[in-house]
């Protein structure tokens, strides 16, 4: 059906504003009663509305084109890869870990030719080191 | 009132060959950080002022300007060939930029976005030389209660990009909002949804969710199309037709009340302090979409949105100095930085500025306007070297792309961690997209989100919570009014449209 994937959002978005209303906003937000505008104002305000709109694309959603599912999984495996390759930087840094993220990902997409490969896994990181560390002074992550 | 003698002496000194050498310096180099993504103008600025310490007054400030007025022409490149704008400013140039370039017309759509970036500038500029003062004195009687229903009128023209759901643009709105409510609150300075990290105490960087949105999402969902064929970035056919390669005087004439409308809305809100070129951008956008007799093709390559985005986002920059040169207010961090960079020169800008330092502004003028012109030689070179990179493959392009972000966005917040805040957006961003909400709506909505607060807390205090106070207020009753009038009109527009369709 064209507007099921519509009905599966709607509800995401009602039971988030409904954790965010009962649980994070009271938990991760002071209570403040005085002042015109109060810490919570506008917080709860965004769980109320997004559970409204939440409601209404439930009972008439709209027609959408979700990416397939084989490539949301792609998506997810492209970002669980820059993911690990943020966490190494954070240990390694970035001199050494760039060419490395550099190489899976182009690996991951299919590139195999030399030239490109060495582009990107060594220009690119020394063009980025160069003008970064070098020429403006400035420290890499 | 400054003499014709003063006038005169101050082009004068601004076209000078080492005057000219040191904008054209300030233009290239603006040029091509602007269109790194994470970097930008503004910390160009932030790091040159330093270097401008033993020069004159002039080639200094002129150097800076050099470099805003460049990095706002390089953030549009990426943003039309890759869909990743250098600067947050350039979002709503991609909207219609990057489809164009994908249709195998890149160097048409960036020529477009140069000619419109530097058309908006030089309205801009004109009206800060000619007119500056009394607009300064308008943008003074913008109280709170009127920057309140000036961001209430932008939220109502900003409406009009919400699409064939209103429930789901409602939702990026909200999302939006609530993201900028993340660190401490305007009115007691309470910490809010910070969990525990510190670093969020100043709130979500821009940075890093402008960035992780809008740029790195993009590579997300091509990376994840990519299934083993290398191709290049951009397929731009091998024998083009020379039209789709150049911007002729006819579209451009075409556009030239777009180009208008973008220039007049980027002043106007470029005199306020702090509403910003992004809103500016994505207002003139979302209004010239509307006018448009064929709002359907806006998103799809329409050279009008193009044309749209860049003269507001550009026209922003010459009207941000007109309260910083008349009143000494600065209107953004990069006239705040001009203004750093004239008091370590021992300028003290102000209302006696023209008459203290006269031949020194007029001197700055020049320089603007020569700056804009430059902007367009450098710009043309620029442009060829930016579309023979995105002929590169894929593979490449978007593996170097996503190594810019990460260290564009490290040194934009100061670490990791705003890079970490970056992938969570960028996670985010994608999914909106993949399930139709959209990431500009909650872009302008996280960017105007802080200042809306503000200045409802301000406003509800000025008038003790009462509507009726509002009368005191006749700018804010009539944006308003305006905002009000808006939100009909486009309610019956997208109506009649749903009845034909």
């Amino acid at each position: 059906m064209a507007g099921q994937a519509d009905r599966w959002t709607g509800a995401f978005f009602v039971a988030l504003a409904a954790v965010l209303y009962f649980h994070v906003i009271p938990t991760y937000v002071e209570t403040v009663d005085y002042g015109w505008v109060h810490p919570r104002t506008i917080p709860n305000a965004v769980a109320i509305i997004v559970a409204v709109c939440g409601v209404a694309q439930i009972i008439g959603p709209a027609p959408v084109t979700v990416p397939p599912a084989r490539q949301l999984a792609r998506a997810g495996l492209f970002f669980a890869l820059i993911v690990a390759g943020l966490t190494l930087t954070a240990f390694l840094g970035f001199k050494i870990v760039a060419p490395l993220l550099a190489l899976a990902i182009m690996l991951a997409i299919g590139e195999r030719r030399p030239g490109w490969l060495a582009a990107g896994v060594i220009g690119m990181p020394l063009a980025i080191w160069l003008f970064v560390a070098f020429l403006l002074g400035r420290p890499l992550p | 009132m400054v003499d014709l003698a003063t006038i005169l002496a101050g082009f004068a000194d601004a076209f000078t060959p080492f005057n000219l050498a040191f904008v054209l310096f300030g233009v290239i180099v603006g040029q091509f950080v602007g269109a790194v993504p994470g970097i930008g103008p503004i910390m160009a600025m932030a790091i040159a002022i330093p270097f401008t310490f033993g020069l004159d007054t002039l080639p200094a400030i002129a150097f800076l300007v050099g470099v805003n007025k460049g990095g706002l022409v390089g953030g549009a490149v990426p943003a039309v060939l890759m869909n990743t704008p250098g600067t947050p400013d350039a979002a709503a140039t991609a909207l219609d930029g990057f489809p164009l370039a994908r249709k195998g017309k890149p160097l048409k759509a960036t020529k477009m976005a140069l000619f419109s970036s530097v058309t908006g500038d030089t309205v801009s500029d004109i009206v800060l030389i000619t007119v500056s003062a009394p607009l300064a004195v308008l943008a003074l009687r913008m109280g709170p209660v009127e920057v309140f229903a000036l961001i209430i009128f932008a939220f109502s023209i900003i409406a009009g990009l919400i699409g064939n759901s209103v429930a789901k643009g409602v939702i990026a709105a909200a999302l939006g909002l609530l993201c900028a409510s993340v660190g401490s609150d305007p009115e007691h300075y309470t910490p809010r949804l910070i969990f525990g990290h510190f670093e969020l105490y100043d709130g979500l960087p821009l940075a890093s969710v402008a960035i992780g949105m809008l740029a790195v999402s993009e590579i997300l969902r091509r990376l994840s199309e990519t299934r083993g064929r290398m191709r290049a970035t951009v397929e731009i056919p091998k024998t083009q037709d020379a039209a789709d390669t150049r911007v002729s005087f006819a579209e451009y004439w075409a556009c030239r009340f777009t180009l208008l409308r973008g220039a007049t809305i980027g002043t106007i809100l470029g005199a306020l302090p702090g509403i910003g070129s992004t809103a500016a951008a994505f207002m003139s956008y979302a209004a010239t979409k509307h006018a448009s007799r064929e709002p359907e093709s806006f998103g799809k390559g329409n050279i009008q949105g193009i044309a749209a985005a860049e003269s507001a986002n550009s026209a922003v920059v010459g009207a941000n100095l007109i309260p910083l040169l008349t009143l000494g207010i600065p209107g953004s961090v990069g006239a705040a930085l001009i203004i750093s960079a004239f008091m370590i020169h021992g300028v003290q800008p102000g209302p006696l500025l023209f008459e203290q330092q006269g031949r020194l502004i007029y001197g700055l003028f020049g320089a603007m306007i020569m700056a804009n012109v430059l902007n367009l030689f450098v710009g043309q070179i620029g442009l060829r070297l930016w579309v023979r990179v995105v002929s590169a493959p894929e593979s490449f392009v978007f593996a170097s792309a996503l190594l810019l972000c990460i260290v564009g966005v490290s040194m934009a917040t100061g670490g990791l961690f705003g890079v970490a805040v970056m992938l969570i957006f960028a996670g985010i961003g994608y999914l909106m997209t993949s399930f139709g909400y959209s990431v500009v709506i909650f872009i302008i909505a996280f960017f105007l989100g802080p200042r809306f607060e503000i200045s409802l807390s301000q406003s509800l205090a000025l008038t003790n919570g009462k509507p009726a106070a509002l009368l005191d207020h006749p700018i804010a009753l009539a944006l308003l009014v305006l905002a009000l009038v808006c939100l009909i009109w486009f309610g019956l527009k997208a109506r009649r449209l749903a009845r034909a369709a």
